[in-house]
């Protein structure tokens, strides 16, 4: 019969003070099938649990701009959604580097929520609330989070990451969505005004709850550089996102650390 | 014993009523009969707008059939102080539970809604919104004062009965571009896809670390026993996939951006801002209006206004109509004016007023009596217990021709216990 080397502990030296002496386990193939098992079990819960997070975290700090389409101005929308949503792609990229080595954790959190945001989108504003899916579906972050993945796992440092994934992950928000964003950008000419289809619908489509005044839509100050509000935007995202990215994980190898499980247990 | 039998017996009855309740309590759903206006505090619904002439026709549309929304509102003069001033910024907004309708239009004195604006005290303004019927339903229809950084004013509402099918629901809108679009299903195709093909990717980046299982608990393991080297966990053919994956998503983004500008090359931003409206011409003042004291006699749900009136028109008058916080309280023996339906807050009898018409350049002390049960279920009985109880109403004045003097009136009320 084969050992499980390796399984209980440094060089396979089983730690009979803390362990069990006898596994439930009594070969590989069945330590491999309860491994599996851990794969099948924890992949699609951290999947939920962490997109689900990020659901509430994103309606909490994003909320409306992401919403609507009519809502997605040129500089609030690409500086606040990059800034909130490295939050948890910073948390989950340490965890499952420094736990795992899996270069994972920004795109696993982010396809989670992508998929909690389009169950809610479609549930609670295209079927109850009425209005047409295309104006509220979500806008779209997977290629933000394999950027920042894909950086760690090329770099395999934080600072290298933060450096330049986190700078792409806010940089790319804009053109990363442009492709959903512009047909909704042409312009119509309503009763003497321009305005954009995403405009007009926003108008036509009633909601009583948001006059047009609570939009917080980016209207520039002599200070602004005419035509640049979106790229100079996109680099000031890139700016504070990479150092949320530092400040997040920090504080995510302390949430991270073994000892609150081992408090808890 | 027996007790105890009587216990279980009880438990399990709570425990039957409640799955009953369960069950069944979904399946009962009453409907919404109110956008909350009653939930304002009194004075405050009394102080900011004066809504009348209010009209929705017609009651009974199928969809894709327009609505009118009509009437005038004049913002108080006694606007409230310590709440943002609608001389600021608002919004002529329509209360209607989501998109059941169609805003195609908003207009206040001719000028088009689409963005927010600023309204005078004591100033007059005529609107008019035309909604399109979209899902069937039985809807009841507000206008609505928004204002910035105060909240909403709500106006009178008729219920309308819409007809018919959604899918049945026709729209669209032309662009700069000469596009005639569906905006209910415009360029859902390209964001089905163009997310489609992300999750794609994004699974297939989780898909190399994951190709072959098990890997949480071995990586876990090994990464405890490695330490520091924990990196020559990450292998060459990683680095590789990982490079690919990183030139192949910025391909990606690069491409789907130039392939958005080439399919929409003419694009604008998001527009906002502000419009002005000017108000409705002033007509000369003919009645004129001091208040002399107001109370709100408790027991009898009685308000009694002793003001001194100065008839400045060429013809008597008389006071037809009290109206304050959207009810309508009315002389009939001047104005035969009903409900329309049961919420249409009309006190048809609510105004008593006991005396002869005011004549020509007279001026005469005369006091009126607004009673109605509607003080009560309207919730404006507890002006008396809100710490600023001023009141503010407008009065309708009528000559024997049927013309009409409008004049707003406000001040203190005092409460009378007996």
């Amino acid at each position: 019969m084969s050992t499980v080397s390796g399984a209980y502990g440094k060089g396979g030296t089983p730690d009979t003070t803390t362990r069990p002496t006898k596994s439930a386990v009594r070969n590989v193939q069945e330590q491999m099938a309860a491994w599996k098992n851990v794969d099948y079990t924890l992949i699609p819960i951290f999947s939920i649990l962490i997109g689900g997070v990020t659901v509430f975290l994103i309606a909490l700090t994003v909320g409306d701009w992401d919403y609507w389409a009519d809502w997605r101005d040129r500089r609030w929308w690409p500086l606040v959604t990059p800034f909130s949503l490295i939050i948890p792609a910073a948390i989950f990229n340490y965890f499952f580097w420094k736990r795992f080595r899996l270069p994972i954790g920004a795109t696993a959190m982010i396809l989670g929520y992508m998929f909690g945001v389009w169950v809610s989108r479609y549930m609670n504003f295209h079927i109850f609330a009425n209005f047409p899916m295309n104006f509220v579906s979500p806008s779209t972050f997977i290629g933000m989070g394999l950027l920042l993945d894909c950086t760690l796992a090329l770099s395999r440092s934080f600072f290298l990451t933060g450096l330049v994934g986190a700078f792409l992950f806010a940089i790319v928000l804009y053109p990363l969505n442009w492709v959903t964003m512009a047909p909704f950008h042409v312009p119509v000419e309503y009763n003497g005004f321009l305005v954009t289809v995403a405009d007009l619908m926003g108008y036509q489509y009633i909601r009583t709850a948001m006059p047009e005044y609570v939009r917080i839509i980016e209207r520039s100050t002599l200070r602004t550089f005419g035509e640049a509000v979106t790229p100079l935007t996109a680099f000031f995202a890139g700016f504070v996102t990479l150092l949320n990215y530092y400040l997040w994980v920090w504080i995510g190898s302390i949430l991270t650390q073994n000892r609150w499980l081992t408090r808890l247990i | 014993m027996k007790t105890m039998k009587h216990i279980r017996y009880g438990s399990w009855g709570a425990l039957a009523l409640a799955m009953l309740l369960t069950l069944v309590g979904p399946f009962y759903s009453p409907a919404a009969e109110a956008h909350g206006e009653r939930a304002q505090q009194a004075s405050l619904r009394m102080r900011t707008m004066h809504w009348f002439d209010t009209e929705i026709q017609p009651r009974k549309v199928a969809v894709n059939e327009t609505v009118h929304v009509t009437g005038r509102f004049m913002p108080s003069q006694w606007w409230p102080e310590h709440i943002r001033s609608v001389e600021e910024s608002a919004f002529m907004n329509i209360g209607v539970p989501g998109p059941a309708f169609l805003r195609i239009d908003s207009r206040v004195n001719g000028v088009p809604m689409i963005r927010s604006t600023r309204f005078h005290l004591g100033k007059t303004y005529e609107y008019d919104v035309l909604l399109k019927a979209r899902a069937p339903g039985r809807y009841h229809i507000h206008p609505v004062i928004s204002v910035e950084g105060a909240g909403p004013i709500i106006g009178p509402a008729f219920w309308v009965e819409v007809t018919g099918d959604q899918k049945d629901f026709k729209h669209t809108i032309t662009t700069m571009t000469g596009n005639v679009i569906n905006p209910e299903t415009y360029a859902m195709s390209t964001i089905l896809w163009w997310n489609a093909l992300w999750f794609v990717i994004g699974i297939a980046w989780l898909a190399w670390w994951f190709r072959k299982l098990p890997v949480i608990m071995p990586r876990y393991i090994k990464v405890e026993e490695l330490g520091d080297d924990a990196n020559q966990l990450i292998t060459i053919p990683d680095m590789i996939v990982s490079a690919l994956f990183f030139g192949f998503v910025m391909l990606v983004i690069a491409g789907g951006y130039f392939w958005a500008n080439y399919q929409y090359p003419i694009t604008s931003v998001l527009q906002t801002g502000k419009v002005e409206v000017e108000p409705l011409p002033q007509p000369p003042q003919m009645v004129e209006v001091e208040v002399n004291k107001a109370t709100y006699r408790i027991p009898g749900r009685s308000f009694q206004v002793e003001m001194t009136v100065t008839n400045r028109s060429p013809r008597p008058v008389q006071v037809g109509e009290f109206n304050a916080a959207n009810i309508r309280f009315i002389n009939n023996k001047l104005l035969n004016v009903k409900a329309q339906e049961k919420d249409d807050l009309v006190a048809a009898t609510g105004l008593r007023v006991d005396n002869p018409p005011i004549q020509p350049g007279e001026t005469r002390t005369i006091t009126i009596y607004a009673d109605d049960a509607l003080w009560e279920t309207y919730r404006l009985t507890s002006l008396i217990n809100e710490p600023d109880g001023r009141f503010a109403a407008l009065l309708m004045f009528f000559d024997d021709q049927g013309t009409r003097y409008m004049q707003e009136i406000g001040g203190p009320m005092i409460p009378s216990f007996g």
